[in-house]
């Protein structure tokens, strides 16, 4: 073989990009998730680690520390997965398999409560039903003269109740895919066979979504345990603490080995339902593909439940969207928390500071605090977009192109870990390994890169999923054609795939807007005074007992989260210029 | 090397090519070469392997054993793990999903490979309209993939891929998504393109029919090996297989197991050949063309009892399968037959066996 015939070989070896980007991606998710969490781990091991697990588990203290915690924690995921799975499963019925008049219109508003921020639904609770137990301004209730017991104003009843209308939408989603993909076939074989609906509904259908039913189960219980601000607003006042709210004490205090402590409890709680659920699925999966094919689902008549039925899902819907956002918008504007609807005062959003009011507080648009938040909120909210739209194509793309091989295998592992971990057990995590200064690199503590590391590798299970659907839609054709044409990685994503992709990423990167716009359990642990963010700074006034700035401040970002999520509702139906015909 | 002819090199030569996938052998140490400007066919039933050997081919995949050597140039060596890179091979592949990139117009999609390969703006309107023009396409040039029909897009995939002036062309069963009667029209109109540009083609399908009408050279692929590999004509009259024998040729081509009794080979106590024309095996199977069979009795031929099922016309005479033995046999009748299925009618064997097999299938004589 002559030398000239050799010159166009390449060797299939370590640096070509085909195994070059996968290795730098396994560098990159190992950074981002694996490193804090081994770090977290080896923190819990030194001498005062070791104490520190036998202060929570096993001491005097344990009760309060732990198993206290737990039981609350426990309990409210299982309450809330129930909830969930009755409201979400209700409304899935209703909109896909039910003839119930207007099901697009309510398919949407049943997908917005997981789109506004939960403590948004916490706050309505509070300027509803606060009571006289703490001092201060009473709720709307007891300032007309009603009496409001401790157990409707506090603790786990009304987290409970705030969290299942937060998290129902998110049942709703899972379960709804699952009933679409219910071919009418399959129902029409089963009448065909003289099966009665009460029959077909216990004998077909319930069957082929029990898959479904348990992953929405599941991540709604995972979804309860780690949310921070329902319990933190509704429980700590009368000392409900959860695990996540004694995560949060621990840190804030100063106990930071105890802190690491529970944050890996709380993984191991949430990511055994997690593991239980996916073990309870992983044998009927099979069930999804066998109905693949039924592009059309049956609607059964409702007859005379038919208005009725409609009117109790429109009264879902508005409760735990369209109330929660009228009771917030009007106490910003309320003079006293009671009054709801009169003496409506600007000053909690524009008005001057100095005066009387609100201790000589300014309105939140004349307040430097506010207006650096909002910023550093947009900042951190489409950075993080970004990073973790470009790194999930990145890993989808690389995952679904070498499929088979131990390198997906590992990078799609990875980059779905955190899906296993609460956020603020992952923003403890963070602290871990960033809170103090890694050989010759400073502490990341407070800074904005901190926050944007923590948010992107929270994300990236979402991210990687969204650009599996997005490449889903883009056959290995398409690429292959170009790489024929001898255009290299960077050259086909850049003239073949990002064209193709980007209203997709876009819509995706919307949605990681939202999430982190409106999230409060990651970032309540990795802020400080350089870095404020909108949802800490409601936080802090609501906890200071400012309700009419905080819920102000939540309008804001619910505001936000429902124009962001619009958008990318519009740009995923959106039709591309070239599939006009 | 059999079709080398010694003065000048294959335009692609197929050395000991393997491709395993983990524990399982898609494509099973073939070779093949064929010289420069020949149509070769690769044809085989789904799952042999052929797409697997033009991806190879192609680049796309890297072979585990043996070479790939394109005008004496080696572009794959899967013994040392190399491969030229795809767009470095100077070949190009049309798609059987076609592979339009559906956000650049047509103009758009002939152009972008020029452009990766670094042609002049002027240049490459001018290879752009040249192509069109080849291909009758023209009036599409600003429509997009999604605005035009399927037939259309096929001529698009095919001027995208002629576009650089690749030496050699391949297509993955380009033919398979179009009606039949526009499968026909584009069969030419791909001889004509293959004509006109002068390129080495290799051309997979599962289609015996366009094996036969296109090819120069036919490999006939089963279980990732190469069955055969010859003419087409060559493996028609002269299959080495039974697999050859009855995969190839329309209508199919009749199979007949017989048994060595006496001097003679015999089916159903009807002797049907010398046993001569056979080695000392007890079993064998004759190949009967379909031509070979008749309808009816013929005086001084032997002739056995079937079950007509079905009769197809064909050009002026009828195409009759019947049952017998629980075997599917083809025989044409003159004019148009009919008969009622289930009836019993009669079938003459109008010549020797063409060719004589043993029971594990290959070729005794």
């Amino acid at each position: 073989m002559s030398a000239a015939a050799t010159s166009v070989l390449s060797r299939r070896g370590f640096l070509r990009s085909e195994t070059l980007v996968p290795i730098i991606l396994i560098l990159v998710v190992g950074i981002l998730v694996i490193a804090p969490l081994v770090k977290i781990v080896l923190s819990t091991l030194t001498v005062e680690g070791l104490d520190a697990w036998q202060a929570v588990l096993a001491s005097k203290m344990s009760e309060n520390l732990w198993w206290r915690p737990l039981w609350n924690t426990i309990l409210l995921g299982i309450g809330v997965a129930a909830g969930c799975i009755l409201m979400g499963g209700f409304l899935a019925w209703l909109v896909v398999l039910t003839d119930v008049p207007a099901p697009k219109t309510l398919g949407l508003l049943a997908t917005l409560p997981f789109m506004i921020p939960s403590f948004a639904a916490a706050l309505a609770w509070g300027a509803l039903f606060r009571n006289s137990r703490l001092g201060g301004s009473v709720g709307f209730f007891e300032a007309n003269g009603y009496i409001v017991p401790d157990w409707l104003a506090w603790g786990l009843l009304p987290t409970l109740i705030v969290l299942i209308a937060h998290y129902y939408s998110l049942a709703f989603t899972v379960i709804s895919a699952a009933l679409s993909s219910v071919g009418a076939d399959l129902v029409e074989a089963a009448q065909v066979a003289g099966a009665k609906r009460s029959r077909i509904f216990f004998g077909i259908i319930l069957p082929v979504v029990t898959p479904a039913l348990i992953a929405a189960a599941s991540l709604t219980f995972a979804g309860a345990v780690s949310n921070f601000a329902a319990p933190a607003l509704l429980g700590l006042p009368v000392r409900m603490q959860t695990l996540s709210t004694r995560l949060f004490g621990m840190i804030e205090t100063g106990q930071t080995e105890r802190g690491f402590v529970i944050a890996l409890l709380l993984i191991i709680v949430s990511a055994s339902f997690l593991w239980l659920g996916e073990r309870l699925v992983a044998g009927r999966k099979s069930y999804v593909t066998v109905t693949g094919k039924g592009g059309r689902t049956k609607r059964f008549p409702l007859g005379k439940w038919r208005w009725p039925l409609f009117t109790v899902a429109v009264l879902m819907c508005a409760l735990t969207t369209f109330l929660p956002a009228v009771i917030l918008t009007a106490s910003s504007f309320a003079l006293q928390n009671g009054s709801l609807f009169s003496n409506w005062t600007t000053h909690f959003w524009i008005g001057e500071g100095g005066t009387d009011m609100a201790q000589g507080q300014a309105g939140i648009f004349r307040n430097p605090v506010l207006i650096e938040a909002l910023w550093m909120t947009l900042k951190l909210a489409v950075t993080v977009a970004f990073t973790t739209m470009a790194l999930g194509l990145a890993l989808a793309h690389t995952i679904a192109r070498n499929k088979g091989s131990v390198l997906a295998t590992v990078l799609g592992q990875v980059s779905f870990t955190p899906i296993l971990i609460p956020s603020i057990a992952f923003a403890a995590a963070y602290i871990a390994l960033f809170g103090a200064p890694i050989g010759p690199l400073p502490s990341l503590y407070g800074t904005f890169l901190l926050l944007v590391l923590a948010a992107s590798a929270h994300l990236l299970p979402y991210a990687v999923q969204s650009g599996r659907s997005v490449l889903g839609q883009i056959s290995a054709d398409i690429e292959e054609s170009a790489r024929l044409t001898g255009a290299g990685f960077f050259r086909r994503m850049g003239a073949i795939i990002m064209p193709l992709a980007i209203r997709g990423l876009l819509a995706g990167a919307l949605l990681v807007f939202v999430k982190i716009v409106r999230d409060l359990s990651l970032v309540v642990l990795l802020f400080t005074s350089t870095s404020p963010v909108l949802s800490m700074l409601a936080y802090r006034y609501a906890a200071e007992g400012f309700m009419q700035f905080a819920n102000a401040i939540t309008m804001v970002i619910l505001v936000l989260c429902v124009v962001a999520t619009l958008l990318a509702h519009r740009l995923q139906n959106r039709v591309q210029k070239w599939k006009s015909a | 090397m059999n079709t080398q002819n010694g003065t000048s090199v294959p335009a692609i030569a197929i050395r000991g090519v393997t491709k395993r996938f983990g524990g399982f052998t898609a494509v099973d140490n073939v070779d093949i070469s064929v010289p420069q400007g020949s149509f070769l066919v690769l044809v085989g039933p789904s799952g042999c392997g052929k797409s697997t050997l033009l991806r190879m081919l192609a680049g796309l995949e890297t072979p585990s054993e043996g070479e790939f050597v394109f005008m004496g140039r080696t572009v794959s060596d899967g013994t040392r793990g190399l491969v030229a890179d795809a767009g470095a091979r100077d070949a190009g592949l049309v798609f059987q999903s076609y592979a339009l990139w559906p956000h650049m117009t047509v103009a758009g999609n002939i152009e972008w490979p020029l452009k990766v390969a670094k042609w002049s703006k002027a240049d490459r309107a001018a290879r752009v309209d040249e192509v069109l023009g080849l291909l009758g396409i023209s009036a599409l040039k600003e429509r997009y993939p999604a605005e035009i029909s399927g037939g259309q897009q096929q001529r698009v995939a095919i001027a995208r891929t002629i576009g650089p002036k690749p030496s050699i062309l391949l297509f993955d069963e380009p033919l398979s998504n179009l009606d039949a009667k526009l499968r026909i029209e584009m069969r030419s109109e791909l001889m004509r393109i293959h004509r006109a540009t002068g390129a080495t083609s290799v051309y997979v399908t599962h289609d015996q029919v366009e094996a036969m009408t296109m090819a120069s050279h036919v490999a006939v692929l089963n279980n990732g090996r190469v069955e055969q590999f010859g003419a087409p004509l060559d493996l028609l009259e002269n299959p080495r297989t039974t697999f050859v024998a009855t995969f190839l040729g329309t209508p199919p081509a009749n199979l007949i197991e017989v048994t060595r009794s006496g001097d003679g080979l015999v089916y159903e106590g009807l002797r049907l050949a010398d046993a001569r024309r056979a080695e000392a095996q007890e079993g064998l199977q004759l190949l009967y063309p379909a031509h070979g069979l008749a309808v009816g009795d013929v005086p001084g031929r032997p002739a056995i009892t079937a079950r007509f099922e079905e009769a197809a016309p064909i050009a002026g005479r009828t195409m009759v399968t019947a049952f017998s033995g629980g075997k599917r046999l083809t025989a044409m009748a003159d004019g148009y037959f009919r008969a009622a299925s289930g009836d019993t009618i009669r079938l003459s064997f109008l010549s020797e066996p063409s060719a004589v097999f043993a029971m594990t299938g290959e070729r005794i004589d």
